[in-house]
């Protein structure tokens, strides 16, 4: 029971700001987590129903493009399902972020807290891998400046 | 009155006192602010990379410059934000420290804040392209 008590005198506790604080960056993120899986979801549909017209769209205006036709669909289609579930899988860790850490502070429950938390490292950790593949591709452009 | 007024205020603010940083929380925060740090500096290190690009590009205009120079401000103002919550989330998890935790989720709450807004913006502006693109279609 002492060192119960003890542990939880050692912890860090949440305090009303930084609760406060918190509560709102949780609504900031859901806004952005939603819109985000609309988003992606339009983007499905609209390459659906119009991928063929996309796609002779961009042959016109990048003359590189022109040899993707004979790719064949079903490339482009695979490239596009992958960029559209890496990032689902971004915008699903925020929304997750955002509902379970809302949840861990409502409910005052330490387990959804702590669940929060580790979708928000995910979601860092998932954008920081996308941020460093950008920023390759940018070097790469820059060399070929040169 | 004022006595069953107080229990309501109380318990209010209690919410918050029994959610804790402990030691698996504090290690995904810390991780969290370590990814978010490494993200942010190679954002920053892009914009830099795409202003050289801009500049050097024999073939770009003036506008485009011009509009390469506004992304790359509102892209490294979003950024330090998020560069501000990495640091002090870090350092507010590694000395325990409340007032620092809650400077880098704040800086965190900006960052979400300011892309919110600027969706909303760009949102409003896809809403006010979309009749008119309709309209030139018909």
């Amino acid at each position: 029971m002492e060192n119960n008590q003890q542990d939880s005198f050692l912890q860090m506790h949440l305090d009303y700001d930084g609760g406060n604080i918190l509560r709102e960056t949780v609504r900031w993120s859901r806004f952005l987590s939603i819109v985000g899986i609309i988003a992606l979801a339009l983007c499905l549909l609209v390459f659906a129903l119009a991928g063929s017209a996309i796609l002779a769209a961009f042959s016109r205006l990048a003359p590189g493009l022109e040899g993707m036709e004979n790719l064949g669909g079903a490339i482009i289609i695979v490239a596009v399902l992958i960029g559209v579930s890496i990032a689902g899988f971004i915008v699903y860790m925020l929304y997750r972020f955002s509902v379970l850490t809302r949840k861990g502070i409502e409910h005052q429950d330490q387990t959804l807290f702590a669940e929060g938390m580790k979708c928000l490292k995910i979601y860092f950790l998932a954008s920081g891998i996308l941020a460093v593949l950008s920023l390759l591709s940018n070097l790469l452009s820059l060399t070929k400046l040169f | 009155m004022e006595n069953q007024q107080t229990p309501n205020t109380s318990s209010s603010l209690d919410n918050f006192f029994n959610i804790a940083f402990d030691e698996s929380t504090r290690s995904q925060v810390r991780k969290a602010a370590q990814w978010a740090r490494i993200g942010a500096l190679c954002t920053f290190i892009s914009y830099g990379v795409s202003l050289i690009v801009t500049f050097f590009n024999s073939y770009a205009s003036i506008s485009s410059i011009i509009g390469a120079i506004i992304s790359v401000g509102i892209g490294v103002w979003i950024n330090y934000y998020l560069y501000h919550f990495a640091t002090s989330a870090a350092k507010g998890m590694d000395a325990m420290d409340s007032i620092k935790t809650n400077e880098g989720f704040n800086s965190l709450r900006v960052y979400f804040k300011i892309f919110g807004i600027i969706l909303i913006i760009a949102l409003c502006f896809v809403a006010l392209i979309i009749p008119f693109a309709l309209l030139r279609g018909i």
